[in-house]
Order: structure tokens, then sequence, then C-alpha cells
């Protein structure tokens, strides 16, 4: 096996399982849907939260699209053999984890036009959205990676990862949303979005090694 | 192809749920040799294959490679050896042509063609693993031995949901294996019929 | 300097003989000292000119939300000794503590609340500090759920020590990004954390209870490390010996 082998086996087997991408995509834009039905569809109240309404919904995607991203792998024993193939372990979970984020966070780019006419965001604040998107989701997929890894041994579903990787997540929100809001009223954002990048470049160091320790325990 | 290679284990402890498997464990395994780990359910055949794969830590002990110490170099260890464990780490998505190439990516397509007729999957080259029976899965599985050149093999139960001719061409390839300098340490529980083994119970 | 107390430390036996002279002492010094803190701070400590009677409750609130970060922390720094040294009390030390941070997390929450009711007339404030303890409950609630899910202990251990490491970088940019969030949304009220100077004679009690605290959660600590040893350990020899010798 080879990092490139590795990389090319993860792409196809995600291409030959696009439902699943399909799925996560349409919890997310079913989530989106839930707040103007649920609270107001009125645009007074839709155009401010639209920020916090993508961002709640995608965080929750995310959530259930990572959860089973080691799954199968525990299940068939390809886990195991990443363990034993004398590569790195975590460039091989750095690896999985860029291809799945690459595989959710485009169709989700492609929607974000979509559910931000939906939820009326201010078309000035449409990019600022793109640019939180960009730089805080990788921190959510290398944060929720460990999580996943550390309960792959379990037949439950995403509840326990949700459970335990969620508060981990706040920060993400927090300043994504800031980012979001401050660019509607015309204040500096990019403050935020630098700060985003900053917690992804943070779990870009810690997530690999934590995940590759968690899936060393697993697989025992 | 002659390999010359030899595994040192020496005082292997191993823990699992809080109950010891293996008390201090040493044994040698010297080129051209076959040694079959036999031992009753739950006696840690598995987990030690897994401890030489490492896959699992021991709580102590030592293994040595070719002489050197891999203990806490597990890469140099692990270049060399092929592990087949219980789950057969094949991608139900993926073809078998396409399961084996990730494993294998030098192999060209006509060694793909002639160990997958020896096999008896000759005509199964494009079908998606998930198509497969359960002894057909494990033929793909063990196809890594022909395919990779590495000394030391570790099988564990590689017998397993095969049927009478697929157990005779695995064995005669251990044997070929072994004829080449190549190591076996495998956990089985029946007899292998052509292939000399040295025996390591577990108790 | 030598090491060999810190490897002494990190063997079951020792620790357990060790905590098994300390917890009791540990424990009663904390309530004694817990009781004179409150005494003092409930019923002789002058009322506040400002909120009257009600800021009593800080000589409760304050010391388990201190206590509830502190433990998070020690989560961290064991989880690290866990993974790094594989020292094998480390991981008995996480499962012992975390239901006890868990608990003072919720402990302040409650508090929090029923102080919020008599300051701002409402029980719940989307407060930084307020919000900031409701986080740490989850991280701990997330930490306890892993626990009991994982039925197998080696895993379940080295599950817990990386949430732990990951929650002890974490944490910093959780309360900051808290504490932003709430500058963001909320101009400058009334807040629990920015009081006027408090004379001596309200925080004097304070600081005797939260030493109380302190010391009384320590020898809870080792109380549930102590069951935690005994119950993984069972198979040795000195475990046996010691249950026959003294009993549970």
């Amino acid at each position: 096996m080879t990092y490139l082998t590795f990389g090319r086996t993860q792409c196809r087997v995600l291409w030959r399982r696009k439902q699943d991408t399909v799925n996560a995509l349409l919890f997310f834009v079913m989530v989106v849907a839930l707040f103007p039905l649920g609270i107001n569809p009125s645009a007074a109240f839709l155009a401010p939260a639209a920020g916090g309404i993508i961002w709640c919904a995608a965080v929750l995607a995310i959530l259930m699209a990572i959860d089973g991203i080691f799954k199968e792998d525990f299940r068939d024993g390809t886990l195991e053999q990443w363990v034993v193939c004398g590569l790195s372990l975590p460039v091989l979970m750095l690896i999985k984890v860029a291809i799945h984020w690459f595989a959710v966070v485009f169709p989700l780019l492609l929607v974000m036009p979509l559910v931000s006419e939906m939820l009326m965001l201010p078309s000035g604040s449409f990019w600022v959205l793109v640019a939180t998107v960009l730089a805080g989701t990788p921190c959510l997929f290398l944060l929720g990676a460990i999580g996943a890894a550390l309960t792959v041994s379990l037949k439950q579903g995403a509840t326990l990862v949700i459970l335990v990787i969620l508060p981990f997540y706040l920060p993400v929100i927090i300043f994504a949303t800031s980012a979001i809001e401050a660019s509607q009223v015309g204040l500096p954002y990019i403050g935020f979005v630098a700060m985003l990048l900053a917690v992804s470049l943070l779990s870009l160091v810690v997530s690999p090694f934590m995940t590759a320790v968690a899936v060393k325990a697993s697989v025992n | 192809m002659l390999f010359s290679a030899s595994l040192d284990v020496s005082n292997v402890w191993i823990e699992r749920s809080d109950r010891d498997l293996c008390r201090d464990l040493s044994f040698t395994l010297r080129a051209g040799e076959v040694l079959r780990v036999l031992g009753d359910n739950g006696a840690g055949k598995s987990s030690l294959l897994k401890v030489v794969a490492g896959a699992m830590t021991p709580l102590e002990g030592r293994i040595m490679f070719n002489g050197q110490d891999v203990t806490s170099h597990r890469a140099l260890l692990q270049q060399s050896m092929v592990y087949i464990g219980h789950g057969a780490g094949l991608k139900s998505m993926l073809t078998i042509e396409e399961n084996l190439l990730s494993y294998c990516p030098a192999t060209s397509p006509e060694q793909m063609q002639s160990v997958l007729d020896i096999l008896d999957l000759a005509n199964h080259q494009e079908t998606y693993v998930k198509a497969l029976s359960a002894g057909q899965s494990r033929r793909v599985a063990l196809a890594r031995l022909w395919l990779s050149q590495c000394p030391l093999w570790l099988l564990d139960e590689p017998f397993a949901s095969l049927d009478v001719s697929g157990v005779a061409v695995v064995e005669s390839k251990i044997q070929q294996h072994i004829n080449e300098g190549g190591m076996v340490l495998l956990t089985t529980h029946q007899a292998l019929s052509s292939v000399v083994t040295r025996d390591l119970v577990l108790s | 300097m030598s090491w060999a107390w810190f490897h002494r430390l990190g063997s079951p036996k020792s620790f357990f003989f060790w905590s098994k002279r300390w917890a009791r002492p540990a424990f009663l010094s904390g309530l004694i000292i817990l009781i004179v803190g409150l005494v003092w701070g409930l019923a002789f400590a002058p009322p506040d000119y400002q909120q009257g009677d009600s800021f009593r409750i800080i000589y409760i609130h304050v010391p388990a939300a201190m206590l509830a970060q502190t433990c998070y922390f020690a989560l961290g720094v064991a989880g690290i000794v866990s993974l790094v040294w594989q020292m094998k009390i480390a991981p008995m030390f996480i499962r012992a503590v975390a239901p006890i941070g868990a608990v003072m997390a919720f402990i302040s929450l409650v508090t929090g609340a029923i102080w919020g009711k008599t300051a701002w007339g409402t029980w719940w404030v989307w407060d930084a500090r307020l919000t900031s303890v409701l986080v740490l409950f989850f991280l701990y609630m997330g930490i306890i759920a892993l626990q009991n899910a994982l039925e197998e202990t080696a895993l379940a251990d080295k599950a817990t020590a990386v949430i732990s490491v990951v929650g002890l970088i974490n944490l910093p940019i959780i309360k900051y990004s808290v504490v932003w969030w709430n500058t963001l949304h909320q101009g400058a009220t009334f807040t629990l954390t920015e009081k006027p100077a408090m004379p001596v004679e309200m925080w004097l009690p304070l600081l005797i209870a939260v030493i109380g605290f302190y010391c009384m959660v320590m020898g809870l600590a080792l109380w549930r490390m102590q069951t935690i040893i005994l119950l993984r350990e069972h198979r040795t020899q000195w475990v046996k010996q010691e249950v026959t010798d003294h009993g549970v």
C-alpha cells in the first residue's frame, strides 16, 4: 500500500457511495427549511438569522456525515490493515479526512446559493459565508474524525459522536456567524475569518495524531 | 526469489480487557519455517498475531526482526510482512482487481490474471466484492500472498470458510513460500495436510 | 532530580497505600474548613449593599465553578500523562474525577440560576460565565457518556484520555469565544464577574470555602480512585491480601 493508492481507494469508495453525501446534503437543506417553517418566514427574521441557521444546519449535517467515516473500514478489516501497513497512520488519517472534507464541502458550497436565497441572506454577505465555510469546516472535519475514530466500535448511531464533539464546535460556529453578522452591518469581518483559519490550523496539527491514537485503540 | 529473515519474539506479555492472555511468551521463527499457534478459544492466538503485526501493543516484551529491534520501529517489520486478519480487509464497493491493486499497486495485469486463475476467480476480475461469497472473499484476501514479495506472513485462520480445493491451493502456496525461505506464523484449528509445521501452544 | 517518587506513585499499588493514608484527612479537613467558611459566609459576613443577602450564594457558586474548571484542567493533564507515559494511574484518575467535575459544574449552574433569579429576575441569562460553565458541563457529559458507552476498559481509557487532551487544548478557545460572543451580543450589564472590590469580611470566608471545597474534592477523588484500583487490580496478590486483611 502507498499513500497514493490509499487516497485513490478512498476516492473510489466515496464515489461509489455518493448516496451518503447526497443524504448529508438533503439533511442540510431540510434542517434549513425547518426554520422558516417553524419560526417565521419573513425577511425581517430570516435575513439576520440566515448565517446562524446555515451554520447550525451545516454543523449537524457534517456531524452526521463524519460519524460513519470509519464504520465500514472497521467492519471489513481495512482499518486494521492501515494500522499494520507500515505507512504513517496520522498521514493516512489526514488524507482520508481531507478527501471526505472535499467530498462534503464542495457540494455544500454548490447548494449555498440556493439556501442563502431561501433564507434571504443579503447578497453582500454571500461571499463571507463562503469564506467562513472554507475556513471553518476543516476544523469540524478534523475534530469530528477524532470522535468518529473513538466510537467506531460501537453499533449505536451518531448520537454519541454528536454529544462528545458538538461542544468543541462552538468556537467555529461563534466565529463564523459573527463574521457573517459583521459583514451584514458593515463591520470588518476579516478578523473572524482569520480566527476560523487559526482554529482549523490548530486542529490540523493535533487531530491526525489523536485520530491515529483513537484508531489504534479501536482496532484492538 | 529467496528470502532470509528471522523473527525473535521474547518475553511478551499480552493483556486484554484486564485479562492476561500471554505471560512471558518467547519464540523464534527462522527462514523456511511455519509456526502454528494453537490454543483454546480466547487463549490469545489472534492477539498474538496482532501484537507481532503491530496492531496491538503488548504490556512488555521485545520483537526482533532480522536481528533488529523493531519493538518501537514497527514500520521496518510491517514493510516486509503480510497480515491477514479475521476481517478480509476488502472494500465491498470495489472490484476484486481494485481491492488487490490498492494493496499491491505494482501488480501487472498478467500477474493479476494468473493469480485469479489459480484462485478460481478468473471470471470475477470486475466483480464487486459485495457480490462474492464468504469463501470467495477469503480467496481474494489471500491473493495478496501471491502478489506481494514479503518474507513474513501472519495468517489468522486463513482456511476459514475455504473449500477443500481452496485449502489445497493455499497450502501449496505456503509450501512454496517456505521453500523460498519465507516465514509463516498462522493460527488454525485444522491440521495442515501437506506442510510441516512447528506448533506453539498457548495455555 | 530523581523521578523515583513519580514512578512509585504511578504504580497502582503504591498509589493505593499512599491515598489510603491521605483520603480521610483530606476529606475531613476539607469538610471542617468548608463548614467554617460557609457558616462565616452565610451567617456572619455583612450583606451586600446592592444585592442584600442573595449574594451569599457565591460561597457555594464560586468554589464549585472554580473546581469544575480545575477538574477539567486536571483531566487534560492526566490525559497527556496517560497518552505519553502510559501511566496506569492516569486513566483511573480521569474516571474518578470526571463525574466529580460534572457535579461541580452542575452545582455551579444551579446556584448561578438561583442567583440570576434574584439579581436579574430570570432563571437564565446568557451571561458569558454561565454559558461557559454550561459548555463545560456538556464537555463533562460527553466524557462520561463515552466512558459508559465503551465497554472495553483499555479502549474507554484511551478514548477519554484523547478527548481530555483535545479538551485541554480547546478549553481556552471555547472560553474566549464565548466571552467574545457575549460582548458582541450584550452591552455592559450587571455581570457576576466584575464586582466592585469586596471587603475583607466578604472574601475571606470565600477563600476559606474555596480551600475547603478543594480539600474535600481531593479526598473524594482519592476515595474513588481507591475503589477503581481495587476493581481493576482485583487479580493481583496485594489486593487479595488487602481485602482479606482490612475488608473493603
